[in-house]
């Protein structure tokens, strides 16, 4: 476990054991080592390590510019790691991206689709795209509802569609393609209550299915309420991470507050 | 994979107001100039019967060869409906005469100069300028454009090519450009049958070769269009490069290489060359006027001692070959000032060929001048409809003049040959 006042790198070294320990099979996504410093010289990702098995939720807690959404876009190869890799399903990402992607499913936090097109046309394509091309428009209309949007918007145009209801359709579309991981980029950002809610039961169905969930986001209750694992992040580093386990009776808040704070200290 | 992608790409652009407007656009100016095109192509054919006619009317009232005057016409072409070239510009008809230069004369902007103003819009101009300015219109935001939305980092999350996702836009774009130029395209030709426009198998053949260049034309724009959009992140800076890349390969640099070599290129204005010929001629004529008074000269001062019986005995007795001699020198001087004038030509021919070839070759940078040359040498109303008119004109005159002349000599003969007859003649000349 880390402790207050240890570094981002014997935080990792004390954690990994016990994360491990909490599912008995191969990890489905790895970040190992995970490096990224940008051409300006910005160090947007320090040393970074997790492992997210299938059936288990990671969350990645932490501020804006904490280094979630860079590393969900090394998971995604949009961009390449400085040092280290990530793996999906044992595959290097930066070295046989569609073979990962394949494997990877993303929503991410102002879901954009098309939008002179329906939601059931946008499903359809991104299915497709996908490689599941066998769902009839029931099936759109099932994983519509699912997530929560109402029938007599299926057939809109997205023109008009709120940025929540955008999200409801990322995220239908993440679970069409039915990929054994999921990437969640802040997912619930412009849901409301109600609609965080239901999204929660969604990625609690998800990891039953066995899928591995990483999700970044700044939402302490949330995060609580879902996680298997949280990870704290700031200006790039792993500053903390426990299992659901470990952080039964404690306030994350508190958590979150502190070690950032013995962080930002040691920083300086 | 591709299918899906470009499935959607398709389904975009047919959706999008932009697809609207271009299809109305395109099928509005299609068919206006398709169908302006026959009415025009008409016109000049009804002309073109009607002039031949009052020439060969012209032929069969005249009653001697000394009152002959010959025009030849030049025939419109069908081609002319869809690729108009120079056809206005060039001059219709030709006057065929002995003393007088093959000069092509009174072009449809002559005569019409309000047309000259407001040019024939052709279906070479509508692809050159319109559709070009669509084919960026479709694809300056077709990359960046989805990146700005966010809608290619979801398509790119999945195990897409890039290349792949490319090639699909490029064929989207290019699909939603052919459908608005195909569609009208095929009605034009609709139109041409319906109006009974003779076309021969040769002319549906370079119809086809003109569609199969224009759909060349705006590959490279699209192409173009693409590559700007993935290379840049703002579609706002991606059109503004297309619009100067577009401004630059339609507009200036066909305009620029033509000034260029203008500038490179010396050619003598027509002014120069006809003033140069006049003075030829003239100085020709001169020069044989003064020797016919010489030679005359030369003849009567044997006959200075003669009485005035003797003088026209005298003169009868020389007066054939002494026409002979003068006539003989005249065709000597029409032979040479038609030579010069030849020549003359020839060089200013030579030289304006020197700066077309020049031209050309420079104005070839941009693809809109290497298609419009294209679409003209198919339609055959490139530049050389004047030369190639021309010199068919010239090897015309030389046989017209030829037989006509041999028949005004033959006429002479036997209108002296019946004023011997009736009485002893007069003299038609006598000093």
């Amino acid at each position: 476990m880390i402790e207050e006042g240890h570094t981002p790198a014997d935080a990792q070294v004390q954690t990994e054991p016990e994360a491990k320990a909490e599912s008995k099979t191969e990890p489905m996504l790895v970040a190992d080592n995970l490096t990224k410093r940008y051409e300006d010289g910005t160090l947007a990702l320090n040393a970074v390590s997790f492992e997210v098995h299938p059936g288990c939720i990671y969350v990645m807690l932490g501020g804006n510019g904490a280094g979630k959404t860079t590393a969900i876009n090394i998971f995604l190869n949009f961009i390449e790691p400085t040092e280290g890799e990530t793996r999906v399903d044992g595959i290097v990402t930066h070295k046989e991206p569609l073979k990962a992607k394949a494997k990877l499913a993303y929503v991410s936090e102002n879901v954009m689709l098309y939008p002179n097109f329906t939601a059931i046309q946008n499903l359809d394509f991104f299915a497709k795209l996908g490689g599941k091309k066998d769902y009839s428009r029931d099936d759109y209309r099932d994983v519509l509802l699912r997530v929560g949007l109402e029938e007599v918007a299926h057939s809109r145009r997205l023109r008009g569609y709120s940025k929540g209801m955008r999200q409801k359709c990322g995220i239908a579309i993440a679970i069409l393609k039915d990929a054994p991981a999921i990437l969640l980029d802040e997912p619930t950002s412009g849901l409301d209550p109600k609609s965080g809610r239901e999204f929660t039961g969604l990625l609690d169905d998800l990891r039953s299915e066995g899928k591995a969930i990483l999700m970044s986001t700044h939402d302490i209750f949330r995060a609580k309420d879902i996680a298997d694992i949280v990870g704290i992040m700031d200006q790039g580093n792993l500053v903390m991470q426990k299992s659901r386990r470990e952080l039964e009776g404690e306030n994350l808040e508190q958590l979150y507050i502190s070690y950032m704070a013995g962080y930002m200290e040691d920083a300086t | 994979m591709l299918g899906v992608l470009v499935e959607k790409e398709l389904k975009s652009i047919l959706q999008s107001p932009k697809f609207v407007a271009t299809f109305a656009v395109s099928t509005l100016l299609i068919l206006l100039s398709i169908f302006i095109g026959i009415q025009e192509y008409e016109t000049a054919v009804a002309k073109y019967e009607t002039a031949t006619e009052l020439v060969d009317q012209h032929f069969t009232e005249v009653t001697s060869f000394y009152q002959v005057e010959n025009k030849v016409y030049r025939k419109p072409s069908v081609m002319q409906i869809f690729v108009s070239g120079v056809n206005n510009d060039v001059g219709s008809l030709s006057r065929i005469s002995a003393d007088r230069d093959v000069k092509l004369e009174q072009s449809a902007y002559s005569s019409d100069p309000l047309f000259a103003v407001f040019r024939f819009i052709d279906f070479t101009f509508i692809v050159q300028v319109v559709l070009s300015l669509f084919a960026i219109l479709f694809t300056y935001d077709a990359i960046n454009g989805e990146r700005e939305s966010g809608t290619l980092k979801l398509a790119l999350s999945n195990a897409v090519p890039r290349g792949k996702y490319l090639f699909a836009k490029f064929i989207g774009s290019w699909l939603g450009l052919v459908i608005p130029l195909s569609i009208p395209v095929l009605i034009g030709l609709l139109l041409v049958v319906l109006f009974r426009v003779p076309i021969t198998g040769t002319e549906w053949m370079k119809l086809g070769a003109l569609f199969g260049v224009s759909l060349l034309y705006f590959t490279f724009f699209i192409s173009l269009g693409l590559f700007v959009s993935s290379m840049t992140r703002r579609s706002s800076v991606s059109f503004l490069i297309l619009l100067v890349f577009w401004i630059n390969l339609v507009l200036i640099i066909p305009r620029g290489a033509s000034m260029a070599a203008g500038q490179l290129v010396d050619v003598p204005s027509v002014a120069d060359i006809e003033a140069q010929k006049d003075r030829y001629r003239t100085d020709q004529r001169q020069s044989l006027n003064k020797e016919r008074s010489l030679r005359w000269r030369e003849r009567f001062s044997g006959m200075q001692n003669l009485s005035r019986a003797e003088r026209r005995a005298f003169y009868n007795q020389n007066r054939k070959e002494w026409e002979g001699e003068d006539n003989d020198y005249r065709t000597e001087m029409d032979v040479r000032v038609a030579e010069y004038n030849r020549q003359t030509n020839e060089a200013l021919r030579n030289a304006k060929l020197s700066q077309e070839r020049l031209a050309f070759t420079l104005s070839r940078f941009s693809p809109a001048a290497a298609y419009q040359l294209s679409a003209m040498n198919l339609g055959g109303t490139n530049t050389s409809i004047k030369t190639r008119y021309e010199d068919q004109m010239f090897a015309f005159r030389d046989n017209f003049n030829a037989y006509l002349s041999k028949s005004q000599r033959e006429e002479r003969a036997e209108i002296r040959r019946k004023a011997e007859s009736k009485g002893g003649g007069r003299m038609m000349m006598f000093m």
